[in-house]
């Protein structure tokens, strides 16, 4: 009986593991996402990404999947060219990858894959071991201190004096730099619409507890001691980082929440406005110029700096909860941006983790943490 | 000085009962390693209570039964989970530390896969913020550390804490369950059933260990369930060590461990004794010293008090009627 018995088990895994064979087989997938550190649903950046590739593959009927590499938040370059490598495994034809970090990974895989096409969110061009760019990768970067620049004269307009930063990566990652750069940026420039003093207006801003933008009880503590030493509104740049901002600011009474990379006024009440930047628009255009045979003419090789003139960045101002700064205002101020009238700088240095290069601004203190 | 003190507790009060988790299963003899695991799955059970009560606006803006409630529920489910561990180091006699190494893998997985079942993300956030039992910012300086801004969590943790240590330490079961722990052979030959004195401590812990994990996502990260608890588990077994498996010295290392752990934290924005100076920024120390002092002093103290540790003699040794 049990020899019976053991057969029969052993017969049906034979069976099974057939039949996942054959299920591998045909099924392909076009459109691969391969994501960042964090996690697909991280109501951001990687989402934003993924929402992005989804609509475009549902309207137009192309398969699409996503990849997300061994490891987690401690993926290495190896664990990301295993993803892509996957990818292209299952018939990917274009690989969308978000996060500058992707970069060595994409390189190497996109040489080995000459006919595979690659596009790289939030990094410059590719370039092979000659320098010249790589023709199959195509690059989007925004203009990330234009969103930030927004929230922080939105914030000083709306009467808020003593803001927060609480930026991801450690202080390398290029997209959160920007962010905050442009964040104090705009709180400088409102503080001198307004008329304000000098240092009526304060800016802590730390890089601290972020850099694998998780959370954290050392994030909450330190935001805690924020709000409770008197700071109105903390902008979280980062991920699930959000998560502990807000811990803190549930214990705080008044205390508010700028959200980044989408429009977080849904997650939370006290999130009064967020900086966000068009992936969804931009990766959705990309796939719309690659399948019109646009690549050769308008992607192959090029990076694309997009921003308020591309509607990339921007404030979403219908959800804004800060009194005191309308829509109205939002509109033209956006317009100055989009016109150039207004640019934000984003000359910010590789390793921002220090306070020297945010210094000399002429109303706003930014105190470095 | 009083948002000090209410920080450290954030950090001490998961710590503390978690340690203690690890306390009961050790004392009855079983290595209970899964503690991190537990504290994943429990606090993923309580998050997944509180979401289903707001989403049905049961309890309408009565938030602090919902946490009552979530409490409960995330140790009645550490102590279902734990039952894994039990089953397999007392009756199948299994190594307990591969057991709980199993457990720990399993539950970070099994959260995820749900709460992406649930909510379709690969976090489950809240709708409603839980927020204290009690605020009095008008209060005096002497008592507003521990009645202003205060988690109902943490005095409930308080109240557990003393009643088991009792439980442990002055009543016969206490005993019965510590002599498990120390020589198994010797209790059953005075008629203690040494398999189910270990059940019991083990499911003890787990649900001590699942009301941690519940309260750590509550307390820090406004009850999202994200699959992990930043090691907060493995922290509390190294406490508990620190406290030499007995629980003041549990109670002393958390909040030594929790006081350091949040000067490191936020010490650029202390103000202690309320002059509006901040002592610790003036001088100038980099991140990296306070972030380094919490693992050094528990260094120190360690190697000034370790030759006194001992474990409980039989933890992690499957009983064996035929030794005795």
């Amino acid at each position: 009986m049990k020899k019976v018995l053991s057969l029969t088990l052993c017969l049906l895994m034979m069976l099974s593991v057939l039949g996942l064979a054959a299920c591998n087989k045909t099924d392909t997938y076009e459109i691969a996402v391969v994501t960042d550190v964090g996690q697909l649903m991280d109501k951001g950046f990687n989402q934003g990404t993924w929402e992005g590739a989804e609509s475009y593959a549902l309207a137009n009927g192309k398969t699409y999947k996503y990849y997300q590499p061994a490891n987690g938040s401690d993926a290495t370059d190896n664990d990301r060219i295993a993803a892509m490598r996957q990818a292209i495994t299952n018939g990917a034809k274009i690989i969308i990858a978000p996060g500058f970090l992707q970069a060595t990974a994409m390189t190497t895989v996109a040489k080995e894959n000459p006919d595979v096409k690659f596009v790289f969110i939030d990094g410059w061009t590719l370039t092979d071991d000659d320098g010249n760019p790589l023709p199959n990768v195509t690059a989007v970067v925004y203009k990330e201190q234009e969103s930030g620049y927004l929230a922080g004269y939105a914030a000083v307009m709306g009467g808020y004096r003593k803001l927060g930063y609480t930026g991801g990566g450690g202080g390398t990652n290029p997209a959160c730099n920007r962010f905050g750069y442009g964040f104090v940026q705009g709180a400088d420039a409102a503080a001198k619409d307004l008329g304000l003093e000098a240092g009526a207006v304060t800016v802590k801003y730390s890089y601290q507890h972020g850099a694998n933008f998780s959370a954290s009880p050392e994030l909450q503590a330190q935001i805690n001691g924020w709000y409770s030493g008197g700071t109105e509104v903390v902008f979280a740049c980062g991920g699930s980082m959000f998560e502990s901002v807000k811990a803190a600011a549930e214990a705080n009474p008044g205390s508010k929440i700028i959200g980044v990379d989408v429009d977080q006024s849904f997650a939370s009440e006290l999130v009064i406005t967020s900086a966000v930047k068009g992936l969804k628009e931009s990766v959705a255009k990309v796939l719309d110029q690659y399948y019109n045979g646009k690549w050769e003419s308008d992607l192959s090789g090029k990076t694309q700096n997009l921003g308020a003139a591309d509607d990339a960045t921007g404030l979403p101002i219908a959800t804004s909860r800060i009194d005191g700064f309308t829509a109205e205002q939002y509109n033209e101020l956006f317009a100055k941006i989009k016109s150039g009238a207004v640019t934000p700088k984003a000359d910010v240095p590789t390793d921002a983790n220090n306070g020297e290069w945010l210094k000399g601004f002429e109303i706003v203190i930014v105190e470095f943490e | 000085m009083t948002f000090l003190i209410q920080q450290t507790l954030v950090y001490t009060i998961p710590l503390m009962i978690v340690a203690l988790a690890g306390v009961f299963a050790e004392r009855s003899g079983i290595i209970n390693i899964a503690l991190d695991g537990i504290m994943i799955f429990g606090s993923f059970v309580g998050a997944l209570a509180v979401y289903i009560m707001q989403t049905a606006g049961m309890f309408g803006d009565n938030t602090q039964i919902v946490f009552l409630i979530a409490m409960l529920v995330a140790a009645l489910a550490g102590a279902l989970f734990s039952l894994l561990l039990s089953f397999s180091a007392i009756n199948l006699k299994a190594d307990q530390t591969i057991g709980g190494t199993a457990l720990n893998m399993l539950a970070p997985a099994v959260t995820l896969l749900i709460v992406k079942i649930v909510s379709m993300q690969d976090r489950l956030s809240m709708p409603k913020a839980l927020g204290f039992i009690i605020s009095n910012p008008d209060m005096n300086d002497v008592f507003k550390p521990f009645f202003d801004k205060m988690f109902i969590s943490t005095y409930i943790v308080i109240a557990l804490f003393v009643v088991l240590s009792i439980l442990l330490y002055k009543t016969k079961y206490g005993l019965r369950l510590r002599a498990c722990g120390e020589h198994p052979q010797a209790a059953d030959s005075v008629g203690i059933n040494v398999a189910r004195m270990r059940y019991l401590g083990t499911t003890i812990s787990g649900a001590l260990a699942g009301l941690g994990g519940y309260i750590y996502i509550a307390t820090t990260a406004s009850g999202t369930a994200e699959g992990t608890v930043a090691g907060m588990g493995f922290l509390a077994l190294a406490i508990m060590i620190f406290g030499n498996w007995k629980p003041v010295g549990i109670a002393f290392g958390s909040l030594l461990f929790g006081l350091l752990k949040c000067i490191g934290a936020t010490y650029a924005s202390l103000d202690i004794n309320g002059d509006g100076i901040f002592a610790l920024k003036e001088l100038g120390l980099p991140i990296y010293f306070y972030n380094l002092v919490p693992y050094v002093v528990v260094l120190l103290v360690l190697a000034f008090t370790s030759k006194k540790s001992r474990a409980p003699k039989a933890e992690g040794i499957p009983y064996d009627k035929g030794q005795r």
